[in-house]
């Protein structure tokens, strides 16, 4: 499938992407774009590379072939100031939160903007209250790192994310091992900071309800390849038996419920060699 | 026979490539210096907890080390009745070789472990990954602050084991056994030379201290991110922290004592 925006709409280009961990290969020749100002969600059965893909976006990791443009700029071709100066744009929310655990969620907040404002603690301060107001956290600013709920911590990284204002959000996984109320004030966050913030977001999930919910425009990822693209609408009503199983949820189909073996039978009783036998 | 020379260059391949990326990241440590002189703040928060809270382990071990010198040169001065020798033994092997030496051996159990476990988790639970991705390099706002503050530790650290260490021997040798305190103090002042032995054995424990600091901030950033991968990293860096310590002794030894 091709991709459905043009692409001087999209914030992120990413075009024919291959990497590969030691022998084995990721991505092979992903192509997408990110439209601007939308929540783009990249969903995918677990392990293929989902969280690797945010991780190449934000210039961690190094495609052996491909490229990623952000905003028109080839991230892999920049020099690591004007790498680290493009991060500024960017947040990342880790899927453990990434909390710096040695001090409070006040100063995990205000850590951004110390390290890159020089603003007066007076405005640091203002600033901090107001990301963890936006979250619903003001009143647990000084707590540590330890004594939050997994989705407290989430929620606590998503607002040290928003600190610097980004212009792009990226979510790894926010959905998971979450309890219902934690995944839905999480879906909640999610879609009004992409509204009222004017965002461009990405979240790599496989919640499929959680995602569908809020995405504008999915992608979808398998065996290192785009197996579906398009608006939310388009791959709900996909007829591609793969997409079908795997938004629907059903345990066998395309992707078998079996990993490759060898025969069963064989594999319990042992090969039986009939000209062996005396 | 093809698999041992296989396995052998493998290991030596995966040995300098670990060299390789250990200089890389000692290099780009030290270019945070210049974040240091704009933020002092961090680089006092880790003298701190690197070197003020070490400072007791350091003083207590001397005491004793100093006191087991005196008692044992005691046994051997006195069959030859040079007794009095007892001071410039006690403080020549503690300026020279036990002060830097012993010093740097606990620095890296004590400070070097401690350095190697912490950075580890921080990889491992994504700390360092995330500071990246909110555009602070973590090798100049973690790493760098740490490896000045060790370098800088362990020559202070050093001195305050060598002088704990030769009242250590004061107290043994003139306040137990007796030796006669006049020239406990004055053949050691005149017969310890300010530059050949003070000033080499200060040059030891700043090569010492760069070398365990960088050893075990590079094992812990360098560390497999899980329980099992940041264990072995801790253990990694004292043992090779041993090693270096022990090995660049005997060569600082004789090229500065070995004429």
């Amino acid at each position: 499938m091709q991709p459905t925006q043009a692409p001087n709409d999209a914030l992120v280009s990413i075009r024919d992407l291959s990497y590969s961990w030691g022998q084995r290969k990721i991505f092979d020749g992903v192509s997408l774009d990110i439209p601007r100002g939308k929540v783009t969600a990249i969903m995918g059965p677990s392990g293929t590379g989902k969280t690797t893909l945010l991780k190449l976006i934000g210039g961690q990791l190094r495609p052996d072939r491909g490229t990623i443009h952000y905003a028109g700029k080839n991230i892999h071709a920049l020099s690591m100031d004007e790498l680290y100066e493009l991060r500024k744009e960017m947040g990342m929310l880790f899927q453990s939160g990434a909390l710096l655990t040695d001090i409070n969620v006040y100063d995990n907040v205000a850590f951004p903007l110390r390290e890159h404002t020089g603003l007066p603690e007076s405005m640091i301060r203002s600033l901090v209250l107001m990301k963890l107001e936006a979250v619903g956290l003001r009143g647990a600013r000084n707590l540590m790192p330890s004594e939050l709920s997994g989705g407290m911590a989430r929620r606590v990284a998503l607002a040290r994310a928003i600190a610097l204002d980004p212009s792009m959000l990226m979510y790894d996984e926010p959905f998971t091992g979450q309890d219902p109320i934690s995944m839905g004030v999480l879906v909640k966050l999610i879609h009004d900071l992409n509204k009222e913030l004017g965002l461009t977001s990405i979240v790599v999930s496989h919640d499929v309800k959680e995602t569908m919910e809020i995405a504008d425009h999915v992608c979808i990822i398998s065996a290192g390849k785009v197996v579906g693209q398009g608006s939310k609408e388009q791959i709900a009503d996909s007829d591609s038996t793969w997409i079908r199983q795997f938004i629907d949820g059903a345990p066998d189909g395309p992707v078998p419920f079996h990993y490759p073996a060898e025969d069963y039978r064989v594999d319990l009783i042992g090969r039986i060699d009939l000209n062996q036998r005396h | 026979m093809v698999t041992l020379f296989q396995k052998l260059g493998q290991e030596t391949l995966k040995g300098v490539g670990k060299l390789g990326r250990a200089m890389v990241f000692i290099t780009h440590a030290l270019t945070g210096a210049a974040d240091l002189i704009r933020r002092p703040g961090l680089l006092v928060a880790q003298l701190y907890s690197i070197g003020v809270l070490s400072v007791l382990l350091i003083a207590i071990s001397g005491l004793f080390v100093g006191m087991v010198l005196a008692l044992q040169g005691f046994n051997v001065l006195s069959d030859f009745g040079a007794e009095e020798s007892l001071g410039v033994m006690v403080a020549a092997s503690l300026v020279r070789e036990l002060g830097p030496v012993v010093t740097a051996l606990l620095f890296a159990g004590r400070a070097g472990s401690a350095l190697t476990a912490e950075i580890g988790l921080m990889k491992a639970t994504e700390q360092l990954s995330g500071m990246e991705m909110m555009a602070v390099d973590p090798v100049k706002r973690i790493i760098a602050p740490r490896l000045f503050a060790g370098t800088l530790s362990m020559p202070l650290l050093a001195a305050l084991f060598t002088a704990v260490g030769v009242l250590g021997g004061y107290f043994v040798g003139v306040g137990l056994l007796g030796v006669d305190q006049g020239p406990f103090w004055s053949q050691m002042q005149s017969q310890i030379d300010f530059w050949d032995d003070s000033v080499n054995g200060f040059i030891k424990s700043i090569v010492f201290g760069a070398v365990v600091t960088g050893i075990a901030v590079f094992e812990g950033y360098d560390a497999i991110p899980t329980a099992e991968g940041v264990s072995r990293a801790t253990t990694r860096s004292v043992v090779y922290s041993a090693f270096a310590i022990l090995g660049s002794d005997f060569v600082l030894t004789a090229l500065m004592f070995g004429d």
